[in-house]
């Protein structure tokens, strides 16, 4: 039985509501509601709240102050791209409509604490008002008095207010070099992995016990806990694979007390589902569909990253393998892999020492034009004119960002380019135009 | 729960007293704002000044002058004093009638608006930039007649260049006009203002005539607050030597001389309130007041800072030993000051609290840090010499 929330100046069956829908942030919320104090109180001016991704810091903040009914402006930041829709939105759910629509056309920090304290002076607050900003690592963006403001606003509208700033990023982050009003931190820590269980085993299906959800919830986490402690995104992945565990109850194939078959049956299936639905490859959409096709054992439907393949020109293919050869091959090195008649190389005096980690783990390097062009008439076995067709290649496959150029000081005085294809794409690419890229590559010597 | 925490001055809700004891009648006297009687050791100004402005009004000709010198010289005092005598005599009938307008470049948000200015000035009328420049350059060039001599003076110089230096252009230009009659009197700090900002085709409408203002020696500035105090016995001599010579030294300052002053008479007056003395500020006073108003804050600042500050600074400066640098970044600095934590036998500190220490002190500016988004790769620099943190920590 969660410990009952309790503070004077609210009603008992209101906190009870709100313990209820609360479930494992009790601690966080009876601490919120502890800062807050009696309504008619003076709060703190400002409370920085941070924790992880979906760790309730929104849903506890919101829910407390509209099961206990005060006065709130709950704004996102990310939706005020200007400082101005940031304080639109402020009067309009603290002062109604006429407030928001009094600003000036591009308000700044001072026309809004003047029109609030004007505004709080015809009605004054008889509970503390409370601003909530999500998201609140955006206001370090916006304009520099803008932090420091808010987090000072009680002081500014002498005014009973109170602001929430609601973060994924620490409070340290925070601090513009000149200082501000240190604000309270709260921290959410994660959910632990009984009280994922606990809360995820709430949204039971309709049709089936209690107990058979909460075994389904154990399964999931047993092979979810490790990558992903997200509660939203295991919630999605609930619901996605519920009909699918259900499957042998509905044939009859199992009963209910049948666990270990169930077991059995769910697991390489959502094993699966870590690989495909997880990672966003297939959508949710298409994975419901494919549980239905599943009987006629279809094929699986091919995940977005397997698209890798493009179609390009018969010498676009050799540019962009030149390129790739050009980006991970020592400049040194050519002579002995694109000249007929190279002199005679040791492989001891031909292996650096500093060039024996791989180039593949340092990532591309830039290289000239002359170079890309001389290793493209090595590699292309026919004649090819330097026309401005092929030339025009290589521009395009800069906007098809497959090659990237560095460095934009000149755009036609030898300009650089670095390859940005990953080996498996340009061996598929190799191979449609059979050649062993490799045989070529310096670090598969 | 801390509410106006911003500290701020008291507002005035009376007005301010008449003086009733001497200590009060001097500090009056000694208010900068307080216009004296007469300026002692600037005669030799007065006079170039003088003549030169009265030359030109009784010629009915133009001209410039650049007057320049350190803060606190007697620049705009001298040429007003100048303005107010030469006021007098036209009343008298002794020089012809003329007109005195001025301009102050702090006081323009833009260095067009000068135009706006002295055009409002000479002829009441309205009007933009561009207008009046053109309504001024009408106004100068055609001949009128009962035309009478216009002294305009141009305060804060430095602050009315533009990239074209249009408007210095005009200012100097105007004048060379044959039926002008405008005498233009600019006022800068900087001697070599001509030479370095302004374009060939500006510096040579300026002409030659320039006179610069030396900084005070000792001995002016005692007879300036003598003067200023004209047999107010409120200084013993001694004290008003020491306040001299010591300003002297610095800067020749003589504003800054006013209020060390006025400061050492209201510490006589907390003084005496204790217990009875002589009533009159003697050294201690001015010495008091004088290391109120000289010593670095930043020593005491860092003396009077808390012991896990105090120990981020002994590691700034450890860290910088052992990296023969001015510079490191948060993380070195931290090692080391959990390092001295130990030997010192306190509790380590958190990256967050060595965090929240080391940003404290940067938003007190004895360090200088970059963004603090950077987290624990910031770079640290001290803002204050290294012996001087080192003094201050020694003095416990």
């Amino acid at each position: 039985m969660p410990v009952q929330l309790q503070h004077s100046g609210y009603s008992a069956e209101k906190l009870q509501s709100l313990t209820e829908s609360l479930p494992c942030r009790e601690a966080q919320a009876s601490t919120l509601l502890a800062l807050m104090g009696e309504p008619d109180q003076y709060s703190y001016p400002s409370i920085f709240i941070y924790g992880h991704r979906a760790s309730g810091k929104s849903y506890v903040t919101l829910r407390v102050l509209k099961e206990l009914e005060l006065p709130h402006a709950a704004v996102s930041c990310v939706e005020c791209v200007s400082p101005g829709l940031l304080f639109e939105q402020v009067l309009l759910s603290l002062f109604g409509h006429t407030a928001a629509s009094s600003l000036p056309r591009c308000p700044s920090l001072s026309d809004f604490v003047r029109l609030y304290k004007q505004l709080c002076s015809q009605n004054p607050a008889k509970q503390t008002r409370y601003i909530v900003l999500d998201r609140a690592e955006l206001l370090r963006d916006m304009e520099v008095n803008l932090l420091p403001g808010f987090l000072r606003l009680q002081e500014l509208v002498d005014d009973n207010v109170t602001v929430i700033l609601l973060s994924e990023i620490v409070w340290d982050k925070f601090r513009p070099n000149t200082g501000l009003f240190e604000p309270l931190l709260l921290h959410f820590p994660d959910y632990t992995k009984a009280e994922l269980q606990k809360i995820l085993a709430r949204d039971s299906h309709p049709s089936y016990p209690q107990e058979l959800y909460s075994f389904y919830i154990n399964i999931l986490l047993g092979v979810f806990y490790s990558v992903c402690r997200d509660l939203r995104e295991l919630r999605h992945l609930a619901a996605l694979n519920f009909p699918k565990f259900c499957e042998p109850l509905e044939n009859g194939e199992a009963k209910e007390s049948d666990t270990h078959k169930l077991w059995r049956n769910i697991e390489p299936h959502l094993k699966k589902a870590m690989q495909t639905v997880y990672l966003r490859e297939i959508s949710s959409v298409q994975w419901e569909q494919q549980q239905e096709m599943m009987e006629k054992e279809a094929m699986a439907p091919k995940g977005l990253s397997a698209y890798t393949h493009v179609e390009l020109p018969y010498y676009s293919k050799f540019l962009l393998i030149a390129a790739y050869l050009a980006s991970y091959n020592p400049a040194r090195t050519d002579r002995r892999f694109f000249l007929k008649h190279h002199g005679k190389m040791k492989k001891t005096n031909f292996l650096k020492k500093h060039e024996k980690t791989s180039n593949h783990l340092l990532g591309p390097k830039p290289f000239p034009l002359d170079r890309l062009l001389a290793i493209f008439y090595s590699v292309v076995d026919s004649r090819v004119a330097p026309t401005a067709s092929v030339f025009s290649q290589i521009s395009s496959l800069v906007t098809l960002q497959l090659l990237t150029l560095v460095g934009h000081d000149d755009q036609l005085d030898s300009p650089k380019y670095k390859c940005a294809v990953s080996l498996d794409f340009i061996c598929a690419i190799s191979r449609t135009v059979s050649f062993d890229i490799v045989r070529y590559l310096y670090d598969f010597l | 729960t801390p509410r106006y925490a911003t500290p701020s001055i008291p507002s005035r809700t009376q007005p301010a007293r008449t003086p009733g004891n001497v200590l009060e009648e001097a500090r009056a006297r000694l208010h900068v704002s307080s216009v004296p009687e007469s300026l002692p050791c600037r005669e030799q100004e007065f006079q170039d000044i003088y003549s030169f402005v009265e030359s030109k009004i009784i010629d009915g000709t133009g001209g410039c002058m650049y007057i320049s010198g350190v803060p606190g010289t007697g620049k705009t005092a001298t040429v007003h004093e100048v303005i107010r005598s030469l006021q007098q005599a036209a009343e008298q009938d002794e020089i012809p009638q003329f007109r005195f307008i001025e301009i102050n470049g702090m006081k323009m948000t833009d260095p067009h608006q000068a135009y706006v200015q002295i055009l409002q000035k000479l002829s009441d009328q309205k009007a933009t930039p561009d207008h009046a420049a053109a309504l001024l350059e009408k106004r100068f060039s055609n001949p009128a007649p009962k035309k009478e001599t216009t002294v305009l003076l141009v305060d804060e110089l430095d602050l009315l260049w533009t990239r074209k230096q249009n408007v210095m252009y005009n200012l100097f230009d105007w004048p060379t006009r044959r039926h002008a009659r405008l005498v233009v009197l600019t006022i800068a700090n900087t001697m070599d203002l001509p030479e370095r900002i302004m374009i060939n085709r500006v510096a040579s409408r300026l002409g030659l005539t320039r006179m610069s203002f030396q900084p005070y020696s000792f001995k002016q500035l005692q007879q300036i607050i003598t003067s200023r105090l004209n047999r107010v016995k409120a200084f013993e001599e001694d004290a008003l030597q020491l306040v001299s010579r010591k300003v002297a030294a610095l800067s020749g300052d003589a504003r800054r001389c006013l209020d060390i002053c006025r400061r050492a008479t209201e510490i006589c007056e907390h003084d005496a309130s204790d217990k009875n003395t002589t009533g009159l500020v003697n050294m201690s006073h001015v010495m008091a007041a004088l290391d109120e108003m000289f010593s670095s804050s930043y020593i005491t600042a860092i003396s009077c800072a808390s012991v896990q500050e105090q120990l981020f600074l002994r590691a700034v400066i450890t860290e910088f030993r052992r990296l023969g640098l001015e510079e490191a970044t948060f993380q070195q600095v931290f090692l080391q000051h959990q390092a001295l934590c130990r030997v010192e036998g306190l509790q380590p500190l958190s990256v967050s609290e060595g965090l929240a220490v080391c940003q404290r002190l940067g938003s007190s500016r004895l360090l200088l840090l970059e963004p603090s988004r950077l987290d624990v790769l910031l770079r640290v620099r001290l803002n204050v010499s290294q012996d001087d943190v080192l003094y201050a920590l020694k003095t416990d």
